[in-house]
Parts: C-alpha cells; structure tokens; sequence
C-alpha cells in the first residue's frame, strides 16, 4: 500500500499521517534443520519424490532425493512413513472475524449497513484469539486469508494471515501480502438490501451498484492524478525556484476518501479483487464490468458453477475457488457439482480449493480428494499430486504470495506439514507443521497452541 | 433374526415368483478395509438367503459381479432433513419445523416430505441407505416426530411415519421458554406430567369435564407416546452439566427410551452415559466451540464414548455441506483414534441397534438386502459406491449433477 500512497501524494505530502497497519510478525530464530526420508511433494503438480528438505534461518534451502547428498544441519528429522507438502492455504477464511465462539458480541465479518463498504478492513474486526485458528494448524493450514463476509456489492479489504498465536492480528499479518477487495454477486446483496427496501434489490441494481462505485473511483482516481501532477509541478519549481519572489503555495491533497482508495488501489493493480460469485452468467458479466473499468479480477470464491465456463476463466486469467461438494443450500448454488474443480483444471484455468468454513478449514486436503476423486471418475486426468496444487500453490497465487509460500522451493519459506498418511486420505493427519521453519504444531510431543480464549477451559482439546 | 429366518425360508420355498438376485464376488469388509472374505450374497425377494464362495444361481436369477469390491451394509444416517426441503436458503420450501405455536409435540415430519427429491440420490450416492428426517426446533421446545426414510425416490421413501420424539435444549433453544434453560427443561417435564394427566382423565377430557389442558390433545399423545417407551426422545443437548441435568429428569420415568444428539460434551460424562445405557447422537466433524454450551466439542469424541462403552451413532444433520458423507465422518473418527470396525459400525449396526430397525446394519442370513459396493475402502473421501441395494433393489445412482458434468464436458470438449 505504501506505493500507492506515494503515488496518490507524493513523498512529502504527509505519508507519516497515512501510515499503514504494518505487520509486526517476526518469526523468532530457530536451528537450521533437514528433514529426512520423506516422500515428498514440493506442491507443483509433478509427483513426489523420496528425498530430503533443508531449512535455515526460516526459508527452504536445499532439497533433494534421498541418493543426493545433503547439507549437514544441527538436527536431523527422520519423516519416515510420513509425506512432505508445503503448508496448506486457504484462500477464503472468516477465522477471527466470525469467530467461535459464535455471538453477536464477536460477530464481525459483515458491516451490512450499506451495500458500499470498500472502506472498511477485515483486519480490523479479527479477534486473534479465536480458538478456531489452531484447529485449522491442526488441518495443516499455515496461511490464509480473512474476508468480509458477502452482504454488501464491495464487502471491505482482506488481510492475508500467517496462522500464529498472537497477542495481535497485526504479528499475525504475512508480510508484503497484497490485500484484497471482497466484492460479491447474487442473492446476498439483494437479499439483504432489498429486504430493506433499498438498493440492490434485483441483479440489476447489483450491477448499477458496482458500476457507480467504479465510476466514483476513477474520478477519485482522476482527482489523486490531478494532485499528483501539481505537486510534481511544485517540487520542481521548489528545487529549482529556491528564493525567488514568486512563491508558489504548494497544492493542497484532495480529502481522503478511504473507500476510494480501496477501489483506486484495485483499478492501479495494487489489491486483489476476491468476488464471491456462484453463477457461471454472473461470472461472465463480472468479467465484462471488469473490462469496462480495466481491472483485473484475480479469483472468483464459491464459484460452484466454473466448470460452466472454465474456456472464458482461462482466457481471463482468473482463479476460480470453489468447494468440493456443497450445493443446493442456495439457488444459486443449485447447480453446484463434485467434479467442479476437476473440470476447471482440465480447461486450463486455475482451480483452487477454499473452505469459507471454520469446519471445512480442518480438512482441505480431504475435500481437495474428493473434487479429486470426482473428477477421476469423470475420466479427468486429475492426480493426487495435481489435488494438492489446489490449496497449496494455487491458493498462494491467488493471494499474491506465490513467490514467497504455496511450494516447496529453494528460497521460499519453510511453510511445511508432515502428514502420517498421503494427504489425499481421510486417514491423513497433519502430524508436524511449520511455518517459517518454526514448529507451531507437534503431535508427538503435544505442542499446539493454545489461545486465551481456550486457556483454564478448554486446553485439553488438541 | 430367527422369525425373520422361518419366514423367509417359507418365501423361498413356496413362492414360484421368488425373484432371486445373486451378487458374486465381493469382499465382505467388517473389521478392516484390508480384510474380509470374498464371498457371494444370494437374495431372494429382498432379503439375504444366502452367503457364501460359489454360490450357484437358481434359474431365472439376476446375476451382478461385484468385481472383488468391498460391500457394507447401507449407511444409516441417525439425522438429517432430506425431503424437507429442495433448497434450503430459500425459506419457503423448508417443512422442517412448525412456527407460531409454543408446544408442537404432535407436529409430525413425514407429511410434509417430497419422495421426488433431487437430494435423495446425492444420499444414495455417499452409500446411504436409511436415514431418520429430523424436525428442528419452531417454537417450541419439543419440536415434533422424525421420520425414518429409505433413501430411493418414488412411493417406498416413507418407511415409518414416527420414529422419535425430538426436544430441543442446546443453549440457543432455551429463547423458545422465556430464556432459561431452567424454564425450558422443567416446560418439557410438565408436558410428560399433562400426558399423564390426559392418560387418566380421557373419558372426562372426551366430554369436555375435566380441568383443560394447556396442550392440544395431538402433543399430549405425542408425550403419552414418550412417556410410555412407546417412542424414543431425542434430546438434542450439548453442556455436560446440562445432560446430567436431562439424565436424571428423565429417569423418573422408568418406561421413558433417552437418546441424546449433538451432545457435544458427552465425553465429559462418558461413564454417566455408559452405565444407563444411554445411546448418543454425534456430528463427528462439529467441533467447534461456537458457544458456551460447546467448550467441549472435539474431533476425537467417537473415541472417548468408546473407550467408556457409550454406545453412539454417527449422524450428518443436513445434505447441505461437507458434514454430510457419513463415510468421511466415519474417517476422520478413525484418524482419531476409534478402530476402523467400531466407525463402520457407528453407521451401520449401531444405528440399527438404537432405532431397533431389525434386519438393517449388518450383512447377515435374513437380514434386509441394503447394501453398497465399493470401488475403495468405503471410509475414504475418495471411494464411491459402485452399486446400491435398498430392500433388494438396485438404486438409480444417477442424479442432475451428472448430468451437468457430462453436458459440460461434452460442450468444453474436457475429455
């Protein structure tokens, strides 16, 4: 966001008063280590391999088969029997912003008071003691990302999460990640605003809804270039116009408008555009509104029906986020399918498996097996290593991450779970998990964390 | 079992019309997916007659070749609401529950159930078979009859209009008796007390002499039924202290069949449980702490009710969500500790045990033919049914689901 911002006001222009909410998540040292004898999948669809993994200061750095020869590190784990794959990552998550346990007084995902709210931000509603976030590390998830929930047309800013224990969401924050918008189609924007007798009540006045705000937002957009073009005019005249008579005021910055900045941060490529859209009609439409604006839209969430239009998904480069199996809870989910994310990944867009779900969360590897399965009785060429693709690497692209998690790769960081049994069986349970090579999760020895919440009432659930 | 056995050895002998189904070939899983015998199962008019290596059929018998695939009794599902509902976010297509009225013992799930569902065979196809339609709390604490359902469309859905009394006590439920829990418990034991009442004074409450009730005389039946052990209540309660609180309420009345569901803190007085013999209802994937009632709810409970001889059943409590395959239910609570014979059994035999459905659950001489084959281990999240048998019956295992997959592999040319 800091680019943005110095885009929007130049450098001398008071950035200190717009400081962002930075991560303060400083993984703490640990010993460099090598995992051994573990079959392993490095999370890029190509199989696995029986080899070894080596970690330092928090990043992968070797890997190798096991008649490669390795570095030597001050300890050695011994993974045989168990299965190497990066951490798991979920791409739509309400941990912390609907949180367990489930009152009114913690439920925070939806500020459903106006079908516009791209100006709130999701992080500013997670509770990090919520004791759902271990119970996803128990499922082998490392990162995820928190959203608004879907009343509104424009729900608010994500923020992607390292799942840590934290005093604070801001030591949870990954990093550098990008944030995202969450945007929504359908029934929920029109239900909950048209049983208030406002707008949108139909599809159209969803569609009216998006295409005012981001008429709004290129205005702004507009407004911050204007700015910008009079405050470089001012700089130059200051720096080479020193002392002479006729002195310039410098220009004064337009107000900030924080839900414009949101939308102006996805029209300059800076945030993520996450649309909650089920229908393949509606997708088709979303895409059409994002031409017209010229953004792009980086992943559809609940898109239960891809598979209808997996040629258009592709051709726009968008991710589709979908559920193994669950359907007809909604209209428009009515036409929800289990081969769903098979067929996506046969018409060469990108498939992703997400949960939207503080139970599903426990267990993607289990529901990317079943989309898996699915689509193989389908006759699709779709492996056990293509499954893990989906909430692993794909997932990370999705988030803007990809560089940094979502395979295991020389320079990346030690996000790692070691399952007892391949990690597309139920049988699987994540055993060991790393993040940033720091071991949060142990079943050995019972390390796990334990949230305030959970503390004196509830520690003995693991 | 036996009077099952005499009745059906008369069927197979008298009857020319025997119509006779011989399975070849198929691996009787029990104990674990990696063992079980290879074996033949003959069926004659729905029931098993026969198990066994080389069987040979009896002329005019239809033969299926199971292809050494694992076979299981059909699933059955101790809570769901399949037929109640097409879509269930659409409100007005959901029969589930009865609103407006404070006491709705009486009301009764089945007349309202759609046996041309579309989800019936999305059940058919996680293998299973029989199912109980639970109604959910109105407003009113006791919330109504459950029916029990055999998961085929067409006329033979309905199995038995009434299977249990549902009562209502999680802590989201007390808002339906004026917001304690006190007053919502001590409510459901005065309406058992007024079935009395009604039992005694029926002659009187006829010819309209007696003190009025405060119940319609369809809840006061519906509790005389309770009362008597004439039909089981399902208490659906999840706080420890609060399902001690049940157990002993209850046990003043000696006829009275106690299950509980959900109780997701069961574990907690496990031994309690175990030595009244009171059966439990669990959703092994609902393991979130979602209010206080909840702190205890964990993943590895099926354990835990084991280790303390609790007898339990698995149930899915909606076709909606991930929560509903029994068999990846029965999975993760075999990751978690409990053998892979006993999560069979939480939704096979133990069910069957708990409902008294005699000739279900397991695959036996004289028991009912509900069965499925398997193209993997059957607690796996990737195998599937092959083939299903209700009542001897091929199920039609197609659903519109695949038929969308197939239109749209064809159009986008995926194959």
């Amino acid at each position: 966001m800091k680019k943005l911002w110095l885009l929007i006001l130049g450098a001398a222009a008071g950035s200190a008063v717009f400081a962002d909410y930075p991560s303060t998540y400083d993984p703490p040292p640990h010993v460099a280590f090598v995992i051994t004898n573990a079959t392993v999948d490095v999370g890029e669809g190509q199989g696995e391999f029986k080899g070894w993994v080596s970690v330092a200061a928090g990043k992968i750095d070797a890997i190798g088969a096991m008649d490669q020869p390795r570095p030597s590190a001050a300890l050695e784990i011994n993974a045989a029997g168990r299965w190497l794959t990066p951490g798991v990552i979920d791409v739509h998550s309400h941990l912390g912003d609907y949180p367990s346990p489930g009152y009114r007084a913690h439920s925070d995902g939806n500020e459903a008071t106006s079908p516009v709210t791209a100006e709130v931000w999701a992080e500013h509603s997670v509770w990090p003691q919520d004791p759902q976030f271990p119970l996803a590390l128990a499922g082998g998830v490392t990162t995820l990302q928190v959203l608004p929930g879907s009343a509104n047309l424009f729900g608010g800013r994500s923020v992607v999460l390292k799942n840590i224990w934290s005093r604070t969401v801001q030591g949870m924050k990954f990093p550098g990640a990008p944030y995202g918008l969450k945007m929504a189609c359908g029934e929920n924007p029109k239900r909950v605003y048209g049983s208030k007798s406002k707008a949108p009540s139909t599809r159209m006045g969803n569609f009216a809804g998006y295409r005012k705000a981001w008429i709004d937002a290129q205005e702004y957009q507009k407004k911050a270039q204007r700015y910008e073009k009079a405050l470089g005019e001012y700089e130059l005249w200051r720096t080479s116009n020193q002392g002479e008579a006729d002195y310039k005021e410098p220009p004064s910055p337009p107000k900030r408008n924080l839900q414009m900045e949101t939308l102006v941060g996805v029209l300059a490529g800076e945030i993520l555009v996450h649309n909650h859209c089920y229908r393949a009609d509606e997708m088709a439409q979303i895409i059409d509104l994002s031409h017209e604006f010229g953004y792009q839209v980086t992943a559809f969430h609940h898109a239960v029906e891809a598979y209808k239009i997996g040629d258009l998904l592709a051709a726009n480069n968008i991710c589709s986020a979908m559920w193994a199996d669950w359907w007809q809870f909604k209209l428009e989910s009515f036409d929800g399918i289990k081969e769903n994310v098979a067929m996506v990944q046969a018409a060469g867009a990108c498939a992703i498996v997400h949960s939207d779900s503080a139970t599903g969360i426990q267990r993607l590897n289990q529901e990317a097996a079943k989309a898996m399965a699915a689509g193989q009785r389908l006759g699709l060429a779709v492996d056990a290593s293509v499954a893990l693709t989906w909430i692993t690497r794909n997932a990370a692209q999705a988030l803007g991450v990809a560089d940094q998690t979502g395979t295991i790769a020389v320079g990346k960081m030690a996000d790692l779970v070691l399952w007892s049994h391949p990690p597309m069986s139920v049988y699987a349970r994540a055993e060991t998990v790393f993040i940033d090579g720091i071991r949060r999760l142990d079943r050995a020895t019972g390390l796990s964390p334990v949230t305030d919440f959970e503390l004196g009432q509830r520690e003995e659930v693991f | 079992m036996k009077k099952l056995l005499l009745v059906m050895g008369l069927l197979s002998v008298t009857s020319l019309s025997a119509e006779e189904l011989l399975i070849k070939n198929v691996r009787l899983v029990e104990t674990s997916f990696q063992s079980g015998e290879m074996t033949d199962l003959r069926i004659v008019n729905g029931i098993i007659a026969q198990i066994g290596a080389g069987l040979v059929p009896k002329e005019g018998a239809a033969i299926f070749d199971g292809g050494s695939h694992p076979v299981t009794p059909g699933f059955i599902d101790s809570g769901t609401t399949i037929g109640l509902a097409e879509v269930r976010g659409l409100g007005v297509s959901h029969d589930g529950e009865q609103a407006g009225d404070d006491m709705t013992a009486g009301f009764q799930v089945y007349l309202a159930l759609n046996d041309a569902s579309s989800l019936i065979p999305i059940a058919s196809n996680d293998g299973i078979t029989r199912g109980l339609i639970v109604p959910e709390a109105g407003d009113s604490n006791y919330a109504g009859q459950s029916a029990l359902v055999r998961f085929k469309q067409g006329p033979s859905f309905l199995q038995q209009k009434a299977m249990a009394q549902h009562l209502y006590l999680r802590e989201g439920d007390r808002g339906l008796a004026g917001g304690s829990r006190s007053s919502a418990l001590a409510g459901a034991l005065h309406a058992l007390e007024a079935s009395a009442r009604y039992d005694r004074q029926q002659r009187a409450f006829n010819t309209n002499k007696n003190r009025p009730f405060d119940l319609d005389e369809s809840d006061l039946l519906a509790l005389s039924a309770v009362r008597l052990g004439n039909m089981p209540l399902v208490v659906h309660v999840d706080r420890a202290a609060d399902i001690k609180k049940v157990v002993t309420a209850f046990s003043a009345y000696p006829d009275l069949r106690l299950i509980l569901a959900g109780a997701a803190e069961a574990w907690k007085v496990a031994a309690l449980l175990s030595r009244q013999n009171i059966p439990v209802l669990i959703n092994v994937m609902d393991n979130l702490p979602k209010n206080f009632d909840r702190l205890g709810a964990r993943l590895d409970q099926a354990t835990l009710l084991a280790e303390a001889g609790v007898t339990f059943a698995f149930l899915s409590g909606s076709p909606y969500s991930e929560t509903r395959s029994l068999s990846q239910a029965a999975g993760i609570a075999v990751a978690q500790g409990l053998s892979w014979q006993q999560a069979l059994a939480a939704i096979t035999s133990a069910p069957a045990a708990i409902w008294g459905l005699e000739g279900l659950g397991r695959l036996e001489v004289g028991a009912i033919a509900d069965l499925v084959i398997w193209n993997g281990d059957p607690l796996e999240v990737t195998s599937a049914p092959l083939a299903v048998l209700v009542d001897g019956e091929w199920v039609n295992l197609e659903t519109r689901q695949g038929a969308l997959a197939k239109r749209y592999v064809e159009l986008l040319n995926l194959k």
